[in-house]
């Protein structure tokens, strides 16, 4: 019992092998901690915004260069003399309103922010391009973006704009390629971009009254009057509740006393003579009459459902953020989600509660143009970077109406322009040489104030080309500003892409 | 591939590959180790090779097995037995400790040497080392290897 | 016939004879070989980003380089020339850290540091070159020329005392950075002594349960089911436990405590082989965290950083959710030496990068992999440490080679897996790779403990005595008073017929 060392102790040999052995699984456990941080959770970590890395790369990397549809630059880098740091320059203001800026300081807007994981290069996300990433001189692969839009065409449209807030939106209706998307006042993106000048700029473009940083085009949301009688045309041919040579016969005596719809009275506007239209009379003339009851014949349910296969109701996917249309708020009991008949009559000559974006009302005349279909509209046609050259193909966006409902609208829409008594209410939306189709509009506010003037339509009638959709605000009748605007547009469209 | 680049992605994964050749060549070692160190228990902690013995006891180029104890001197209880004029008959003692072997004289009247230096109370032996009593030369040698279980 | 009959002097080891180290010798040189790529590795990284000059390949720091080469090589001729008999592993893993340690200072801004001595203004790497040297030189010192244990075995309750004083001083007198009394300043001296008590706790309970190791493996006081250590034998050592736990928490140097307990626990283990007393320990530690938790609010902050550090990202969490950003970035391959720790402004991401974070730097240059390999290293120091312990002479010799061994392995897992956020995170330095001159030379001596003990060549240990139960509380004396007979080889009686 008192021998020397313990004789039924376990030998300290094994116990310090247990030792070992505990410290070995303690490390392999650690191991196993570096192999979560390090493997698992690595992708979604080291793309953190927090993460200096990001940070890092985003201040110094080289962003990618933005082309016009003929290859000239848009937007390029120069580099800070001071800190090395390169920032953005833009070769016009007319594109800030689409192109945004890439600002230190100030974040990014515009197609800037929306393709800034292209235009950097820094988004990856495979592990085996991040590896091979890791052998290359310059990490990234920072993308050149070509866009479809026509300098020529876009530098018209702000100049047409010109001291009018407003906004121009033209695109080729068989691709959806965005020919020309203007909206005004428009502001030095360059300034904000460069860190000299950027807190200055940034503060006076963020507290202006006219809200430059407001993209119209794509943002802003208008009454759109008359324009929105081609909605109502979509709809009532698109459900077969009218035809092209629908006729309704109380509309002779209600274009002389109003049409009473629930004890509330249409009015028609001055100047409509007292007797029935078939579906191009009543473009023509721009009669609210037969389009209330058109309207009202092809039922709330069905406005809506057509407007909506049109992108109402939802912000449209595009390069750009956009806010929803609507031919109604869509909290009412009726069909459609209309309130009554008479808000039903109301919106189908596109007053109302109806709202809409000048993007999608440049849709709608789309549709009409590429026979009933519509394509997903787009700025980017083209990235290229190292690893080469992607092309973004035309992508429809939904069949909404048949192609010959498509031929009788448009035949009713190039009267709209062509025909005596169109030329009224669109004088100047006509080019020589070419047949356009389209539809004023003028959208009364309310108050003493001027209507917006808007005008939508495409050309050649025959086979469209382009599509275009034009609103001034406050600019008046449909006639005065919008539609001479648009004819301006289409005849440089011509004049630069030939006819 | 630019190829500064690979020469510097070459020489990050060499220096990579490099931490690990060495860390590999640790683990040789160490398993080696394990090896050796994995005896049976009861087996031999090392051998005495005769180096030379001029009487002829014990025979020269014998390997004898070595205990914890072994005591060498020309008595028949030892467990070395040196018929040799110039040793004791308790002459000196090796003894296994921890994992080093030790010897000492134990008051011969000639001494002990090891390596030639005279033997001075306890001094750690190594393999490879001569131990020398009288005429007799015996060199410490590591125990055979066993085959393992 | 008898041995000893009369009293000697220590025996002389003979002459001094060379002895070849061939293992070390390649070992090292593949050390060299390695450190100097990754040297290499380091200047080319430079050129990436600032492609100014554009000569061959060429080391970062030349001199740095060629003063560790040196300073190794040196430590290893030392070696071969004193002719002893120690361990040829430890020294090269050691190196290799060490190695890392230098690079990875050579590569952050040398401005994290910066001191000026005399006529010279050194940096980062300056300073740490300088610590490693005087590290290695202490490692080697202490590997060389200590050939007994006696210092260390029959003073530690002097030991114990000194440390208890040490820590007293540094709470009473110690510079108070950042709330934490952990650094003692003798003149332009300045120090942290907890690293130094971690050497002396280990000394003492090696020495403590080696001798009371019998009793505490036989015997036990039992409450209930559960039986515990004799009382009477426990008392001093939870005595001793107490003070410096108490002492540590009272300086908010949670890292040391749970250091010291973990050590403690698998010490205890290795001594008794009782799995009881390390769930009795593990119950105790528990407890003790929880009250700490609803008590020290550096304790919950802590906790609750760990617990959710993406919840507070730039303010509590800032340094962990960096670090885990910085493996993250890493990967699997790293970014290369020199190619990560992205700085926004100049502003490097982590900024105790070189003291309580260097494995997440490390993880983020040399990725996943290198991680592991580093992880490797530290296992082999520990294998090294608890093989020599299991080959050690005596019972003393073995729980002090593997206490030391698993400072080190111990205090490399806690803040590793305070890095990686398995565990809350204690501001303790990753040995040999963390900048810091009081851990460096601590774990110098360390080293050069280990290496010293490793060599069968060694003054043979006393030989247990035979004693009665009470000469084993109060039978210190009796071996004080007689050691010659305590270094008497087993007697000659007990040889073989």
């Amino acid at each position: 019992m008192t021998g020397g060392t313990g004789t039924r102790s376990k030998p300290l040999g094994r116990t310090i092998s247990h030792v070992g052995l505990a410290l070995v699984v303690a490390f392999a456990g650690v191991a196993l901690g570096a192999g979560y941080w390090q493997v698992l959770r690595s992708p979604d970590l080291t793309r953190a915004p927090d993460n200096p890395a990001v940070i890092a790369a985003a201040r110094n990397v080289v962003r990618g260069q933005i082309l016009d549809r003929d290859g000239k630059v848009l937007a390029s880098n120069r580099r800070n003399a001071d800190t090395g740091e390169p920032y953005r320059v833009y070769a016009d203001r007319a594109f800030s309103t689409v192109i945004g800026y890439a600002s230190q300081d100030f974040g990014n807007a515009g197609l800037e922010r929306s393709w800034n994981a292209e235009l950097t290069g820094l988004s990856g996300g495979d592990p085996i391009g991040d590896l091979l990433r890791k052998f290359r001189a310059d990490p990234y692969d920072p993308q050149k973006l070509t866009l479809g839009i026509s300098s020529p065409l876009q530098r018209a449209a702000v100049a047409g704009l010109g001291d009018d807030r407003g906004a121009v939106v033209m695109l080729d209706p068989a691709t959806g390629e965005i020919l020309a998307l203007a909206s005004t006042p428009t502001y030095d993106s360059g300034a904000i971009a460069n860190p000299a000048t950027s807190h200055d700029a940034f503060a006076a473009v963020r507290d202006s009254a006219s809200r430059p940083l407001l993209t119209r085009a794509t943002q802003g949301q208008y009454v759109p009057g008359s324009v929105f009688k081609i909605v109502t045309a979509i709809a009532g041919l698109g459900s077969g509740a009218i035809t092209a040579s629908t006729t309704f016969p109380q509309q002779a005596r209600a274009e002389r006393d109003g049409l009473v719809v629930s004890g509330f009275r249409v009015r028609e506007h001055a100047g409509v003579p007292s007797r029935t239209f078939d579906l191009a009379g009543a473009t023509e003339w721009s009669s609210n009459i037969w389009y209330a009851l058109a309207g009202m014949r092809t039922g709330g349910d069905n406005l809506a459902k057509f407007a909506a296969r049109m992108g109402f109701g939802g912000a449209i996917p595009f390069d750009l953020p956009t806010v929803a249309s609507q031919a109604t708020n869509g909290d009412g009991s009726a069909p459609g989600g209309f309130s009554d008949e008479v808000e039903l009559a109301n919106a189908s000559y596109g007053q109302a509660e109806t709202l809409v974006t000048p993007l999608q009302m440049a849709l709608v005349a789309s549709t009409v143009a590429n026979d009933g279909t519509l394509m997903r509209p787009h700025l980017v046609v083209a990235t290229a970077g190292r690893d080469g050259k992607r092309t973004i193909a035309p992508e429809q966006a939904g069949v909404v109406f048949s192609p010959e409902d498509a031929n009788a609208l448009t035949e009713a829409m190039r009267r709209a322009v062509e025909s005596d008594v169109g030329r009224q209410f669109t004088s100047g939306a006509d080019v020589p040489g070419v047949t356009v189709a389209g539809k004023s509009g003028t959208a009364e506010l309310g108050g003493s104030g001027a209507p917006h003037s808007w005008f939508i339509g495409f050309a050649p009638a025959d086979h469209p080309r382009v599509a275009i959709a034009v609103i001034v605000e406050r600019g008046g009748r449909g006639g005065a500003r919008a539609a001479p605007l648009a004819g301006d547009m289409l005849a440089l469209y011509f004049k630069t892409f030939g006819s | 591939m630019d190829p500064f680049l690979l020469t510097v992605w070459i020489v990050r994964l060499l220096f990579l590959g490099l931490l690990y050749l060495f860390l590999f060549r640790i683990a040789r070692a160490l398993v080696g180790d394990l090896r050796s160190a994995a005896r049976e228990p009861g087996a031999e902690l090392g051998r005495l090779v005769v180096v030379a013995s001029p009487g002829g006891e014990p025979v020269e180029g014998t390997s004898l097995a070595l205990d914890a104890i072994a005591t060498i001197g020309r008595d028949v209880n030892n467990a070395i037995v040196v018929d040799d004029q110039f040793v004791s008959a308790e002459h000196a003692i090796l003894t296994f400790r921890g994992r080093a072997w030790y010897v000492e004289d134990l008051g011969s009247t000639n001494g002990t040497f090891v390596n030639g230096s005279p033997v001075e109370g306890v001094v750690p032996l190594g393999f490879g080392d001569v131990v020398q009593v009288g005429q007799v030369r015996l060199r410490l040698e590591r125990p055979r290897p066993q085959t393992r279980r | 016939m008898t041995a000893a009959a009369a009293p000697r002097l220590p025996a002389i080891l003979g002459p001094v004879r060379p002895r070849p180290r061939g293992r070390e010798t390649r070992l090292l040189v593949l050390v060299g070989i390695t450190i100097l790529v990754g040297s290499v590795s380091l200047e080319l990284a430079k050129r990436v980003t600032d492609p100014g000059e554009s000569a061959g390949l060429s080391p970062a720091n030349p001199t740095h380089l060629a003063v560790y080469l040196g300073l190794i090589a040196l430590a290893h001729v030392a070696l071969v020339l004193s002719g002893r008999r120690v361990d040829q592993v430890l020294l090269p893993a050691v190196a290799m850290l060490g190695g890392i340690s230098l690079l990875l200072m050579e590569r952050l801004p040398q401005t994290q540091v910066q001191q000026t001595v005399g006529p010279w203004k050194l940096g980062l790497g300056d300073i740490q070159l300088a610590w490693l040297i005087l590290s290695f030189g202490l490692a080697t010192v202490i590997a060389v020329t200590v050939r007994n244990d006696r210092w260390l075995r029959l003073y530690k309750y002097t030991w114990a005392a000194a440390g208890v004083g040490l820590l007293l001083a540094t709470y009473v007198l110690g510079d108070d950075i950042n709330g934490q009394r952990l650094s003692l300043s003798l003149g332009p001296i300045s120090g942290q002594p907890a690293e130094l008590l971690k050497v002396i706790l280990v000394v003492f309970l090696a020495g403590y349960l080696s001798e009371y190791r019998p009793l505490l493996v036989e015997e036990s006081t039992k409450i209930g089911p559960i039986s515990l250590p004799p009382l009477p034998f426990l008392a001093p050592m939870a005595a001793m436990w107490a003070i410096a736990l108490g002492l540590v928490v009272v300086q908010r140097d949670l890292g040391a405590a749970l250091l010291f307990f973990t050590v403690f626990l698998f010490m205890l283990y290795a001594a008794t082989g009782r799995l009881g007393y390390v769930v009795l320990g593990i119950l105790l530690f528990l407890a003790g965290s929880w009250v700490m938790y609803h008590l020290v609010h550096t304790v919950q902050t802590r906790v609750d950083i760990w617990l959710d550090p993406f919840a507070s990202p730039t303010g509590d969490g800032y340094q962990v959710v960096q670090a885990l950003y910085a493996f993250a970035r890493g990967g699997l391959l790293g970014t290369g030496l020199g190619a990560g720790l992205p700085t926004v402004g100049g502003r490097l991401p982590i900024p105790a990068v070189h003291t309580d974070f260097p494995l997440a730097a490390l993880g983020e240059e040399l990725g996943m992999v290198g991680v592991m390999a580093i992880l490797g290293l530290f296992l082999v120091v520990v294998e090294r440490g608890l093989r020599i312990a299991a080959s050690a002479a005596d019972e003393f010799r073995a729980l002090l080679a593997a206490g030391l061994a698993l400072v080190i392995g111990t205090q490399a897992l806690i803040i590793v897996a305070g890095n990686l956020k398995l565990i809350p995170l204690t501001g303790i330095t990753l040995p040999f790779i963390s900048y810091g001159g009081s851990s460096l030379l601590v774990n110098g001596i360390i080293v050069g403990l280990l290496l010293a003990l490793s060599d069968r060549g060694v003054e043979p240990p006393p030989p247990p005595l035979p004693r009665s139960r009470f000469s084993r509380l109060t039978g210190r004396v009796t071996r004080l008073e007689t050691p010659d007979a305590a270094r008497a080889p087993l007697p000659p009686g007990s040889g073989r017929p």
